[in-house]
């Protein structure tokens, strides 16, 4: 547990983030304000908020516990992982959602295929971003109860509380900037720890020297492409085929609460630079959370747990002060991960749920209402169904699992829909549900189909593949859009260049 | 310049000028805590990241003042 200056600086942290939020209230008058910061925001806040939001607390944790079990190849999921899937965001698909005027994914996929399409996907994540709340509401309230000494409710309660009023009255421009301080104090804590960790091994060469002696289970931790046979889940059939081409694009152009971020640009210059920025910041995640997770084979080896060795590094390395300020830049990932489903669930919810089918034409201030309502709605469903994920353990898993069912064919239909002129509203739908009954086969019945453990990186891209599939097949076979239904949703060249006009 | 384009910069700087007034004020407390290190390298640690926290906050800070000045000059 903490004492001292550290838990006052936990303490500090977390009133300072609820009034820097409450501060942004200012800001918000209209619903654009709410889901889209009034489309004003930087490139850089925004990259820095894509980062945090792409790394939370749980994230920081999990990767440096796989570093310490398998080593340097999990550093893949930020490299070839996330690098290429954002630029490719930045240059080909942003610009059309920023021109489009665009709140969400499903609302492109809406207007390039049809309406199902649209609420289909908009159904999918708003189940997915429900059930992760009540997890990242559970972690908190773990995190505040070892370090803090309080109970597992008044952890959930204050950890609502606080996000809670700062994502109601603030919107995304509190989310944004609040996870820009986050990003500030996690890079200086996180370079600290590489430095201090490095001079505790003596050197890197030294760490280097003194894994290889520790035994054959520490023979690959330092390559970074790991064969197909072993026993880590990350061969490098996996790593190429279902992260670099289909969960990390996904994850990058697919995923809500990321592109999200992206539209509150000021201008589409920022929101593609954005992207770029956030994808060269990306870079230096892997040495902020993978090496302290290395080092620590080092300076605690034997873990039972790997994931005890970021918290067993920054309690044993790091000096008074800036343990508190790491521990509190933990807090805030849960937070930012928190505050960001918040407000993409509100914004699905609002612009394709409750827009078309529940009140058409409502005037401006009645939506931005109804989604600061949602985020109410979704607090209390959070803290309600939180004590669910204390008697399953395994269930933050289960919910990542839940993510590779429909990521591979979004991603295919996005995909298609954007580059193929000739798919069809009948091809993007039947890929979608068909992909997604794939994949849940495909999971239930893993024993058969994989080797490995968790088959996640396959599963997501054999449904993308089929999805794939059946998107060209049936398309081919029905009748297709005219030129003018496609217009500004195609790629087309020009998009490449500075011309706004498509 | 347009009322629009001042009125969105003005809205920037106050935000920066609230980012860094809490960073800095960050930067602060890990400076104080340096009375808790007991060796000189946990010392230095904790004076680097709080000196850095403190030019960070400041330089926002200090932006963002400079940039509400020139704007709200403009306004008028």
């Amino acid at each position: 547990m903490l004492a001292g200056i550290d838990y006052f600086i936990v303490i500090a942290y977390i009133i300072g983030m609820l009034l820097l939020g409450l501060y942004f209230k200012k800001f918000v008058n209209s619903s654009e304000d709410y889901f889209l910061g009034g489309k004003s925001l930087p490139f850089w806040a925004i990259g820095m908020s894509i980062v945090v939001s792409d790394i939370g607390a749980l994230d920081f944790v999990g990767v440096s516990g796989q570093a310490y079990r398998y080593g340097i190849s999990v550093g893949n999921f930020d490299w070839v992982g996330s690098v290429p899937a954002m630029l490719l965001a930045a240059f080909i698909f942003i610009p059309y959602f920023w021109r489009g005027g665009m709140y969400t994914i499903p609302e492109y996929l809406g207007r390039r295929y049809n309406q199902k399409v649209r609420t289909i996907a908009s159904v999918t994540w708003i189940l997915f971003f429900a059930l992760d709340l009540g997890v990242l509401f559970w972690a908190s309230a773990v995190l505040l109860n070892v370090l803090m000494g309080w109970p597992i409710w008044i952890s959930i309660i204050s950890t609502a509380g606080v996000v809670g009023l700062y994502t109601y009255f603030g919107g995304i421009t509190a989310v944004i900037m609040t996870d820009v301080v986050q990003f500030v104090i996690m890079f200086i804590g996180g370079f600290a720890l590489v430095f201090l960790s490095l001079y505790e091994v003596g050197g890197w060469d030294n760490m280097v020297d003194k894994i290889a002696t520790m035994g054959p289970e520490y023979r690959n931790h330092f390559d970074i492409i790991q064969p197909q046979d072993t026993k880590s889940p990350f061969p490098w059939t996996g790593i190429l085929f279902g992260l670099t081409f289909v969960m990390a694009n996904a994850y990058m152009i697919g995923n809500q609460s990321i592109v999200q971020r992206c539209l509150t640009a000021k201008n589409e210059w920022h929101a593609k630079a954005s992207m770029i920025f956030g994808s060269a910041l990306k870079m230096f995640i892997p040495i902020l959370v993978l090496f302290p997770g290395l080092m620590a084979v080092v300076v605690h080896p034997g873990l039972a747990d790997g994931d005890q060795a970021l918290p067993m590094m920054i309690k044993s390395i790091l000096p008074p002060g800036l343990v508190g300020l790491m521990f509190a830049a933990f807090f805030a990932g849960l937070m930012s991960s928190v505050d960001s489903l918040l407000n993409s669930t509100a914004t699905l919810f609002t612009k394709d749920i409750y827009e078309p089918f529940i009140k058409k034409g409502a005037d401006d201030k009645h939506y931005l209402k109804v989604g600061q309502i949602t985020t109410l709605v979704l607090l209390v469903i959070g803290v309600a169904t939180s004590p669910i994920s204390s008697d399953f353990p395994g269930i933050y898993v289960a919910i990542q699992t839940f993510m590779s069912y429909f990521q591979g064919p979004i991603f295919a239909i996005l995909l298609l829909g954007i580059f193929w002129k000739r798919t069809t509203e009948w091809g993007g739908l039947s890929a979608l549900v068909i992909g997604i009954g794939f994949a849940i086969f495909l999971n239930v019945f893993k024993e058969r189909f994989f080797t490995i453990e968790d088959p996640f990186l396959y599963i997501s891209w054999w449904s993308f593949l089929l999805g794939f599939i059946i998107n060209v097949t049936v398309s081919l076979l029905t009748k297709k859009h005219t030129e003018e239904q496609l217009q500004g949703l195609v790629f087309s060249s020009k998009i490449l260049v500075k011309n706004k006009s498509l | 310049m347009e009322t629009d384009e001042i009125n969105a910069g003005i809205k920037a700087a106050q935000i920066n000028n609230a980012l860094g007034f809490f960073i800095i004020t960050f930067g602060v407390i890990v400076l104080f805590a340096m009375i808790y290190t007991e060796t000189f390298v946990e010392h230095m640690t904790d004076m680097v990241a709080g000196l850095i926290l403190i030019s960070i906050g400041g330089g926002m800070m200090w932006k963002a003042k400079s940039n509400i000045k020139k704007l709200k000059a403009k306004q008028e």
